[in-house]
């Protein structure tokens, strides 16, 4: 992960496929060149799970179905605790054999159509339900080939946040990923003041709807009716010079040309 | 079955179907019967309580009923559908009653169906008004669709009896006049009425399938504020104190905080409690059809302008976690 | 074991909005999808022939689109199914429509098990799985939370009710109605549902189910609907409460008495 951040590799989110998608076709070939796409450009695809409970084709299964490549340090597939325990064991084998390495372990969003992992299908006691503390532990111990990333949110109150941080990373989750941040977050910079030798990568809201952010991170988010994404991203590579940045929502017709060029083309971090 | 107009003056009085439990006849039934005595009054005809399975006792007449119609024997072990329907096809057959009802139960939902197909009889589900047309003389059923968005009204008029179920809590039962007294009729199970008809092997009450929201009198319900189970206790301690039962919101169920017996709304149960106090529910238009026919709503939220809050006869503004064990402590 | 499990389409409400003139759902652009307690049929259908081998057949009735619910069944492991669609249908209430249903599974011969949602969303009046039973002179179970054992010639499954539950042993063939909870509905695959986009769904008829026409669509329904309303609204203003949690638990005691639905209770606090 320290390399992605080094080599000023973007991390961009790629949504597979709605599983009631009315045009799964189109979706499936929009799917192959989005990732294409970001394979071309060097840059690490991050592939969600069922983003916000709406049900979507899991990652790898998509990519395997598409028969897109798969290189080690340029996929990262998101995972939640809405499995089975035989579906959870089967996504983490395939990613074995398909050559994956980067897990973003999160709680998730939940849907009831979605089963739940059980605290005795990881071997978690003492815990009435699995979150993503007793899904890093557990991948740790049985797949201990992934890295791991925890996911945090600068939103929630701080104290019970760093709490949970401090579980995950203890449990073993090797980098951070943060919730989108629309502004230098003060937040934040604790995090990264208490974890500087944890790569961190922040999160970049690259869609002018912040209503839609507002839901993702569960608070209500002022709105700007001037918000600009693209100004935005390049005042947190200025504000988190030492951070990754994953880019969520990112527009592939013209945003994604614009960005491209964006970080390549800022001036060498002092560290 | 089908019939003309010529043949309607055949089919004569007011049946209702006794839920019974264990042999025991449950409240619900005195409601049929409370029902059935205006459609009777209305028609000039008597109210007649079918007993299966069990044995009338004097209730069915204070409550109303001028007749109850048995069919009891050894054969009846739990609640056997096959037995039952059997049972009932037979008297209809012989009695010929206009009207048939039947409590909107477990048990209720799955008989009066395999009756209805059966004798070809109309059937209304779920009924919350019933009336007579004074033209026909036709029974005019009236029942939420489509979640409780809509009140639709429905006929049989081609076909006798004509049947329906009742929603629990919904009509009222009278006032008891121990006074009254009634014949009893007793019937026989036709030999061979039901071949294949099912064993029951156990019956057992209680449990966590066991919550009964569609006879609770009081709902206590929770929802996504309530942040674990624990909130879901708390919530319990009071529904104790009022004598009720806990409900809770599809997203605490999701959540699984609560178990899905507990559910209320479009795909858990639909509730008309006389009193339901929703606690940190903002109101979906999923749970509001499950709910909304209530008596008397209370809400209590941080946020007074939740759907929940509007909807409420009484709206509470404040941290549930306080105003609750307040509520429950000030019960005494 | 060869399974029937009947599905239906039913408009989808999780984002229904409510026409504020007439407080009716709106249905424009709201998407179709199968009744949610049908998935459980489905799962349970595909579970059992996990276990004991044989065929799980989904059978719909509605539109050439309900298609739509087969193919999703189809997709999380029904192995072939079968609509029944035509202008001679409409109109069914739960007495034609298991007629109709009935028909089917008898046109698909030697079904041991027939399972069913144990209502549909959009009419919620659960008659149908037991309407099948009668037509087809089956056993049935209703409101089915667990299947506890299944031999050659039984089924034995245990039934929720108001109080508690119980156990019952069908004979086969029976008609069995699920609740949720009773599985957990598998997602569907990638795989899965592009091979069930391909694949054939026949439509059938009334003659391809030898159904009397005198019995399906809507003369042949006993019930009919003659009037839809909105629901009465609920009568009366709110009435807010606010202050320290002593005073709204206060409060809202005195409030509760005066409608007597608590009885005998004095706020001792104040």
């Amino acid at each position: 992960m320290r390399e992605h951040i080094q080599n000023r590799r973007y991390h961009v989110e790629i949504i597979p496929p709605k599983q009631d998608s009315e045009k799964l076709d189109a979706d499936l070939a929009q799917f192959a060149d989005r990732y294409r796409r970001v394979m071309g450009s060097g840059y690490c695809a991050c592939i969600t799970d069922n983003a916000m409970g709406l049900l979507a084709f899991q990652g790898l299964e998509t990519i395997e179905y598409l028969g897109l490549p798969l290189p080690a340090d340029q996929v990262m597939i998101h995972l939640n605790t809405f499995h089975t325990k035989p579906g959870l064991d089967e996504i983490l084998g395939c990613g074995l054999r398909m050559g994956l390495k980067y897990l973003l372990v999160v709680s998730g969003d939940g849907s009831d159509r979605l089963p739940r992992l059980q605290p005795s299908d990881v071997g978690a006691r003492g815990v009435s339900s699995v979150t993503s503390v007793e899904l890093i532990a557990y991948i740790r111990a049985r797949y201990p080939s992934y890295a791991l990333g925890a996911a945090f949110n600068p939103y929630e109150p701080p104290d019970h946040e760093f709490d949970k941080m401090e579980r995950k990373l203890a449990a073993g989750a090797s980098f951070i990923v943060t919730q989108p941040i629309i502004e230098r977050h003060p937040v934040v910079d604790e995090l990264l003041r208490r974890y500087p030798r944890v790569p961190t990568v922040v999160e970049a809201w690259m869609t002018k709807k912040l209503y839609l952010l507002s839901d993702v991170v569960g608070y209500k988010i002022p709105e700007d009716a001037a918000y600009s994404p693209i100004d935005t991203l390049r005042k947190l590579h200025a504000w988190y010079p030492l951070c990754g940045v994953y880019l969520s929502l990112l527009g592939f017709k013209v945003q994604y040309p614009i960005v491209e060029k964006l970080w390549k083309n800022m001036p060498e971090a002092s560290a | 079955m089908r019939i003309t107009d010529a043949d309607k003056s055949s089919y004569k009085n007011v049946w209702i179907i006794a839920e019974t439990a264990g042999g025991e006849i449950r409240p619900v039934t005195y409601e049929l019967i409370g029902a059935a005595r205006g459609l009777a009054d209305a028609r000039g005809s008597i109210v007649a309580a079918v007993v299966i399975g069990a044995e009338p006792d004097a209730s069915l007449f204070a409550y109303g009923a001028d007749q109850a119609v048995v069919v009891n024997g050894s054969e009846f072990v739990g609640f056997n559908d096959e037995l039952e329907a059997a049972a009932l096809n037979h008297l209809i057959e012989k009695y010929k009653p206009e009207i048939v009802l039947c409590a909107a139960t477990a048990r209720g939902r799955a008989l009066i169906p395999r009756v209805a197909v059966q004798t070809v009889s109309g059937l209304t589900a779920d009924c919350t008004g019933l009336a007579i047309d004074p033209q026909t003389g036709d029974l005019l059923q009236t029942r939420p669709a489509f979640g409780g968005n809509i009140m639709a009204t429905i006929r049989t008029s081609n076909h006798r009896p004509q049947m329906a179920t009742v929603r629990p809590n919904v009509m009222k039962a009278l006032a008891p006049d121990p006074s009254r007294t009634g014949g009893i009729v007793r019937e026989r199970l036709p030999d061979g009425a039901a071949p294949n008809a099912k064993r029951v092997i156990e019956t057992v009450r209680g449990g966590e399938t066991g919550v009964n929201l569609a006879d609770a009198k009081t709902i206590v319900s929770g929802g996504r504020a309530m942040k674990g189970p624990e909130g879901f206790e708390m919530l319990k301690r009071l529904a104790d104190k009022l004598g009720g039962v806990v409900g809770a919101s599809r997203a605490a169920v999701d959540a699984g905080w609560i178990a899905y017996p507990h559910q209320v709304g479009q795909t858990g149960q639909t509730v008309q409690t006389s009193l339901y106090i929703a606690c940190g529910i903002s109101g979906q238009i999923q749970h509001l059809v499950g709910m909304q026919s209530c008596g008397c709503v209370v809400a209590i939220d941080k946020n007074p302008d939740t759907p929940m809050m509007k909807l409420a006869d009484i709206a509470v503004t404040g941290d549930l976690f306080e105003i609750v064990p307040a509520l429950t402590r000030a019960l005494g | 074991m060869k399974i029937v499990v009947c599905v239906k389409q039913v408009p989808g409400t999780s984002d229904a909005k409510i026409d504020p003139d007439t407080k009716r759902i709106i249905r424009e652009g709201i998407k179709s999808i199968m009744n949610p307690f049908d998935l459980y049929a489905v799962e349970e259908a595909v579970l059992l022939r996990e276990r004991f081998g044989g065929e799980v057949i989904a059978v719909s009735m509605g539109p050439e689109r309900a298609s739509a619910v087969i193919r999703e069944a189809l997709s999380i492991g029904a192995d072939r199914g079968a609509l029944l669609s035509d202008r001679a249908f409409g109109g069914s209430d739960t007495w034609a429509t298991s007629y109709a249903l009935a028909r089917a599974v008898d046109t698909i011969g030697g079904v041991d098990l027939v399972i069913c949602g144990k209502q549909a969303v959009d009419g919620d009046t659960a008659q149908v799985g037991p309407g099948i039973a009668a037509h087809l002179g089956f056993s049935q179970a209703a409101y089915a939370a667990r299947v506890v054992d299944v031999s050659k010639n039984s089924i034995t499954v245990q039934r929720m009710n108001e109080d508690g539950y119980d156990v019952c042993e069908l004979s086969l063939p029976a008609v069995v109605t699920v609740v949720k909870g009773i599985n957990q509905p598998r997602v569907p695959s990638l795989r899965g549902v592009i091979a069930a986009r391909a694949a054939d769904v026949p439509v059938w008829k009334p003659a391809d189910i030898n159904a009397d026409v005198s019995r399906i669509g809507l003369d042949a329904s006993p019930t009919r609907v003659v009037r839809t309303a909105p629901p009465e609204p609920r009568a009366g203003r709110t009435e807010r409460v606010e202050g320290s949690p002593g005073e709204c638990a206060a409060r809202l005691i005195e409030l509760l008495n005066a409608r007597e639905l608590i009885q005998g209770v004095h706020s001792s606090c104040g």
